[in-house]
């Protein structure tokens, strides 16, 4: 009786906690800065029937304290993300994203369907702990060379780019960065982050059991309508592709006014091997030094190895 | 399903009775809204039991801390550090309504953050119905903000210690040799610092992080409606017992002054055992003013500078001081 009782609870909590919103109606788009996620996210969420819910950073906030902050201490019980209690916390870290997901996409989460696309590159740290708390979620891993994606790092942070104008905004000045004072540490610190966002990434890419779509940023820009319809038929997403090739044209290179896009600018190049002309050569070994098993690993053929 | 796969016993029956209606929750204040209806974080700590230490490192938290598990039904929860998840500042940048504690959607992630903080609670102390648990925490001060905010009808303690103090403390503990060292070399950590390398960089950083950590938990204390007091590490090596007394009191917890005396007595630092005593040691000097002997003057300069305002609150300089 106790058993069944017990099911019943628990089952009556799954249905409470969610605020409504469906764990498997949310796709997470992982990886790190500079790999096209808002341009992913832009396609996606333009389509009927799909939301996007812009850098949370809910995997931030848990997996700093986690993988870095106090990584030492998983096997103290008395630490909050202490591993005796790992269930018990991945299960109010899901009713954590939920509620707040119900909360910011009403609309979502009354009707049941529908799906919310959640930009999270820079959350990409606590993939595996999201990803291990909704295991129902769907997941795209979406990566690109690490070389250009610190290429476009090194020019957003040089004084006057966009990074600037966005501190602007929010009131601040930007301070001065090692892009320009000590550009070859900026490329070293910049590879490492990489390797923390997109290697978490991909282990929770590769212990995930639910739908998934590894999502190269270079085929993208080759063919974007057949890789994104490759998403959708991977993660078992329906699309209509009237909708879907009308949202690509819409979010393509060729639709950004000229003067938004080049050097210093959020669109720079998207010009995939755009690092030869970017890097030195010494960076370039820097970036190959710090990620190169990524590197092999996702670019097994364009690897200078 | 990652929740409830191992469940407890009590946690099951806590389950059943909610399920059948037989539990009436735990009333709260205004904010934030209770539990889960599934009764999760309706557990056996109530969030008014909860006693919470902010501060910084070096202020004496182990200690007081260990004095407070003592008495019957009392007990410590050891630097959990949820506070360092929720700490405001590292997200400066991100006020958009998008980022996960935007202020649009307060309500709904305090609520969060407190089931987070009670469920923890509850499954590491299913003993403590009707008890109190301290929860020393003073390495996740930067979140006391949003803790106590979370968490409205519990107590805190702002314990305090002169930065000079703190700082010299620090120095002497990531020296060559120091405990914190010793601890950074077992975890298989960078074992050099910076407290041997650049003495002057490292008390600079020190000081700012007491005013991060120690400014952070002033702006929960000033912000905190429920019971609260400010303890000074010196009030308590000049007089432990009465401090103690007078912690409880102004907390409203009430306590049997003879364990009082009794878990003073135990802790006390005479009581220590000299090996574990002295430079290098987790138990140093515990002599207030000593960084008069252990930081430069340059150094003294320099904490003073960066923790100004926390000291001039807490450590007014003396008349004669002024002059000189």
């Amino acid at each position: 009786m106790i058993r069944d009782a017990w099911r019943k609870v628990r089952g009556r909590g799954m249905l409470e906690e969610t605020g409504g919103m469906r764990p498997e109606n949310l796709v997470w788009v992982f990886g790190t800065a500079r790999t096209g996620s808002s341009w992913l996210s832009a396609i996606m969420g333009e389509v009927g029937g799909y939301s996007r819910w812009h850098e949370p950073l809910v995997g931030h906030l848990f997996g700093n304290l986690y993988y870095e902050r106090a990584g030492h201490r998983s096997e103290d019980a008395h630490f909050i993300l202490g591993a005796r209690y790992r269930e018990l916390w991945l299960g109010t870290i899901r009713r954590f994203v939920l509620d707040s997901a119900a909360a910011r996409f009403p609309g979502i989460a009354a009707k049941g369907r529908g799906y919310l696309i959640i930009k999270e590159p820079q959350g990409s740290m606590g993939a595996p702990l999201l990803m291990e708390a909704l295991p129902e979620s769907r997941m795209i891993l979406l990566v690109r060379d690490p070389r250009d994606v610190v290429a476009s790092n090194l020019d957003a942070h040089k004084g006057g780019t966009w990074t600037a104008d966005l501190m602007r905004k929010g009131g601040k000045e930007k301070p001065p960065s090692l892009a320009e004072s000590r550009p070859d540490a900026f490329v070293k610190g910049q590879a490492r982050r990489y390797v923390r966002d997109v290697g978490n990434a991909k282990k929770a890419y590769d212990a995930h059991g639910g739908f998934k779509v590894l999502v190269r940023y270079e085929d993208l820009r080759a063919d974007t309508l057949q890789t994104m319809k490759r998403i959708y038929s991977e993660l078992e997403m329906p699309v209509e592709g009237a909708d879907l090739a009308r949202s690509v044209e819409k979010h393509s290179w060729e639709k950004i006014p000229s003067e938004q896009k080049g050097e210093g600018k959020f669109h720079r190049k998207a010009k995939p091997g755009g690092w030869r002309e970017d890097l030195t050569a010494r960076q370039a070994e820097i970036v190959e030094g710090v990620a190169g098993s990524l590197l092999r690993e996702l670019y097994p053929v364009r690897s200078t190895a | 399903m990652p929740v409830f796969r191992n469940p407890t016993v009590s946690g099951v029956a806590r389950k059943v009775r909610a399920f059948f209606g037989l539990e009436a929750g735990v009333t709260r204040g205004a904010l934030p809204e209770p539990t889960s209806a599934d009764g999760h974080s309706a557990g056996v700590v109530a969030p008014e039991n909860m006693i919470w230490i902010f501060g910084t490192g070096r202020t004496g938290s182990t200690w007081l801390a260990a004095m407070m598990e003592e008495p019957e039904g009392h007990d410590v929860w050891f630097e959990p550090r949820v506070g360092t998840i929720f700490d405001p500042q590292r997200f400066q940048r991100h006020g958009g309504k998008h980022f996960i504690l935007a202020s649009q959607y307060k309500d709904v992630w305090l609520r969060s953050i407190r089931n987070f903080i009670l469920d923890g609670a509850n499954a590491r102390f299913p003993e403590l119905a009707g008890g109190y648990l301290a929860v020393k925490e003073p390495g996740g001060s930067v979140g006391a903000g949003l803790i106590m905010e979370a968490l409205p009808e519990s107590r805190m303690v702002l314990l305090i210690r002169d930065p000079r103090d703190v700082v010299a403390s620090w120095l002497d503990a990531t020296r060559k040799g120091g405990w914190q060292t010793r601890r950074r070399g077992e975890g298989g950590l960078r074992a050099e610092s910076l407290a041997d390398t650049k003495p002057n960089a490292f008390v600079r950083r020190h000081a700012d992080a007491y005013l991060k950590h120690v400014g952070s938990a002033r702006r929960a204390y000033e912000a905190h409606e429920g019971r609260k007091v400010v303890v000074r590490y010196e009030d308590l090596r000049t007089d432990t017992l009465g401090t103690m007394k007078r912690m409880y009191g102004e907390l409203d917890v009430p306590i049997e002054e003879a364990r009082l005396a009794e878990a003073v007595e135990k802790h006390s630092w005479e009581n220590i055992p000299e090996e574990e005593k002295g430079q290098g040691m987790f138990y140093r000097k515990a002599t207030p003013e000593a960084w008069r002997e252990d930081l430069t003057r340059r150094q003294v300069k320099t904490v003073e500078r960066i923790t100004a305002p926390l000291l001039e609150e807490f450590y007014p300089k003396r008349p004669t001081e002024k002059q000189g």
